[in-house]
C-alpha cells in the first residue's frame, strides 16, 4: 500500500478493510504491506495503521532508504507496534547501522530476500541465504538471527523474464525443504516486467493475479501480490488453488485442511 | 551489423542505430525523440545497469548517455550508473562509492565495463524536470557527434553453471537435493 504518491489514507482504509473482508470470507489470512517513500511519511503511516488495523494484527513494513528504515524501526518501539511488526526486507544490501538499528529495535518477524546477483538459480539463493555470497560477513539467515528476529519468512526474490524468473518458484520447494522456513515470493512483478504482454492489454490484470497460484502450487506458504486493490482478484485465485491442492494432499498424503482453509469454508 | 546491437534483453526502444546518443530514463515522463540511438528505463541498481552497459557497448556508435528523470529511491539505480562510470567497480564487484542497495555488476566481465567507461560520456540530468531542457542537450549531442568507437563490443553474459542433473530416474530441483519422479528425497549434499 502507498507505493505512489502522497499516502492517500481515506483510499487507503477503505481498501484495507476490503481485503480483510476477503480475508475472512476465504480464510486465507492477510497481512497488509506499507511502502514508506519518505522520512514524513513515518509517523502517518504508522498512526494510521494503529487506527485502523484491528489490535494485534500483523502488519509489514517496506522500505527502500536504510536511514529511513532505522527512523522507522525507532519510531515502532515507541508506538509499542514492534510485535506485530513484518520487517520486508533484509538483503543483501544490509548496512551495518540497519543491523544495529535491529539489533536495538527488534521487529517480530522479517522477510529474508533471497537475492543474489552472482547466481539467480536455487542455488544462488541458497548461497545468499547461507554465506550472502560472500558479498558481506555473513548469510543473510545468520544476519536475522543475530539482530534477534524469531520469525524468518524467506522471499524467493521474483526476477525479470529471461533472469531466471522460474527459479524463484523452483527454489521455494528448495528452501523449505533445507530450512524448514516459510518462502513465498512476488511472482507479480514477474508479469509486471513482462513487457510483450502490453500487446494484450485485457490479460494484463488476469495474467497478474493468476501468476500468484505457482506459488501455493510448488508449496509457498504466502504471496506477495499488489497493488491493493488487486486483492478482489487474488484472494479469490488462491482460495481455488488451495482448494485444488488440498483435495490432493489429503487424498495422497492424508492431510487435512484446518478449519480456516477455504476448503472448509466453501465446502462444510 | 545491426543484427549485433543491443544482444541484452530487456525493456528499451531502439530508433536510430547510427545515432551517437541513448537515453536511460528513470522516473519522468520524458520520452527522447526517435533521433537518439535507443532509450529506455531502468529501475534496480545492478542487473538494469548490466543491461544498459551491455547493450551500449554493443553499438559504437553510442559516445553520449544521457540520465534524466528522478532517481529511484533506495535502489538509485541513476546515481550507481554514474559511480560505475566513474569509478568501476572493485574486486568484490561492487560499483565503487554507489549509493544504492545492492549495486552489484556480477553478470559483466571487467573488460566490458573498462569499455563503457571509455566509451561514452555520460550527461547526467538526474532531477531536472524541464523536458525541453532535456530535450535541447539531446539535439546538441546530435549536433556534434562524436565519432564511432570503433568495433562494437559484445558482452558475454557470465551466468552461473546450473548443476541440474536430469537422469531416467532422477530429478533435482538444486544441486543438493535430488528427488525421486514420486517427489520423494533420494539424496543430499550430492
Amino acid at each position: 500500500m502507498f507505493f505512489k504518491g502522497e499516502p492517500k489514507l481515506d483510499e487507503g482504509k477503505e481498501h484495507l478493510e476490503k481485503m480483510l473482508l476477503l480475508s475472512r470470507l476465504t480464510g486465507n489470512p492477510a497481512i497488509p504491506d506499507f511502502f514508506i517513500r519518505k522520512e514524513s511519511y513515518i509517523e502517518k503511516i504508522v498512526d494510521f495503521i494503529e487506527s485502523t488495523l484491528p489490535k494485534k494484527h500483523p502488519f509489514s513494513i517496506d522500505i527502500t532508504v536504510p536511514s529511513i528504515k532505522i527512523k522507522t524501526l525507532e519510531y515502532l518501539h515507541r508506538r509499542g507496534l514492534l510485535p506485530r511488526t513484518v520487517y520486508n526486507s533484509i538483503h543483501i544490501g544490509v548496512t551495518e547501522e540497519e543491523r544495529k538499528a535491529l539489533k536495538k529495535y527488534t521487529p517480530a518477524a522479517g522477510i529474508v530476500v533471497a537475492f543474489n546477483p552472482k547466481d539467480k538459480s536455487p542455488d544462488g539463493k541458497i548461497e545468499v541465504l547461507e554465506n550472502s555470497a560472500h558479498l558481506l560477513d555473513k548469510g543473510l539467515l545468520a544476519i536475522a538471527n543475530e539482530v534477534g528476529i524469531k520469525n524468518v519468512l524467506v522471499d524467493t526474490a521474483a526476477l525479470a523474464p529471461g533472469e531466471n524468473s522460474g527459479a524463484s518458484v523452483a527454489a521455494i520447494p528448495v528452501i523449505k525443504e533445507e530450512y524448514g522456513l516459510p518462502a513465498g515470493c512476488a511472482i507479480h512483478n514477474v508479469v509486471e516486467k513482462s513487457a510483450w504482454l502490453k500487446n494484450f492489454d485485457s490479460a494484463v490484470k488476469v495474467v497478474d493475479a493468476s501468476s500468484n497460484i505457482n506459488i501455493p502450487l510448488f508449496g509457498g506458504d504466502y504471496v506477495i501480490f499488489g497493488p491493493v486493490e488487486n486483492a478482489e482478484y487474488v484472494f479469490p485465485i488462491i482460495a481455488w488453488e488451495d482448494i485444488l491442492i488440498s483435495e490432493y494432499t489429503e487424498n495422497y498424503f492424508g492431510i487435512k485442511p484446518w478449519k480456516n482453509h477455504p476448503r472448509r469454508k466453501f465446502f462444510k | 551489423m545491426k543484427n549485433n546491437f543491443y544482444p541484452w534483453s530487456g525493456e528499451f526502444t531502439v530508433c536510430s542505430s547510427n545515432s551517437c546518443v541513448a537515453v536511460v530514463l528513470l522516473q519522468t515522463d520524458y520520452t527522447p525523440p526517435r533521433d537518439v540511438a535507443v532509450f529506455g528505463q531502468v529501475k534496480t541498481e545492478n542487473i538494469g545497469i548490466e543491461k544498459i552497459v551491455a547493450n551500449v557497448i554493443s553499438n559504437p556508435n553510442i559516445r553520449y548517455l544521457l540520465i534524466c528523470g528522478d532517481d529511484i529511491r533506495g535502489h538509485l539505480p541513476g546515481a550507481t550508473l554514474i559511480a560505475l562510470h566513474k569509478h568501476g567497480i572493485d574486486k568484490e564487484n561492487r560499483v565503487v562509492n554507489a549509493p544504492g542497495a545492492i549495486p552489484y555488476i556480477e553478470n559483466l566481465e571487467a573488460e566490458a565495463v573498462e569499455r563503457f567507461r571509455k566509451q561514452v560520456e555520460i550527461l547526467d540530468l538526474i532531477g531536472v524536470r524541464k523536458n525541453e531542457k532535456i530535450d535541447a542537450v539531446v539535439r546538441n549531442c546530435i549536433k556534434n557527434p562524436l565519432p564511432s568507437f570503433g568495433s562494437p563490443y559484445i558482452a558475454i553474459k557470465i551466468g552461473a553453471k546450473y548443476r541440474w542433473a536430469v537422469t531416467d530416474d532422477k530429478r533435482a530441483l538444486h544441486s543438493k537435493i535430488v528427488i525421486d519422479y514420486m517427489g520423494k528425497i533420494k539424496g543430499r549434499g550430492c
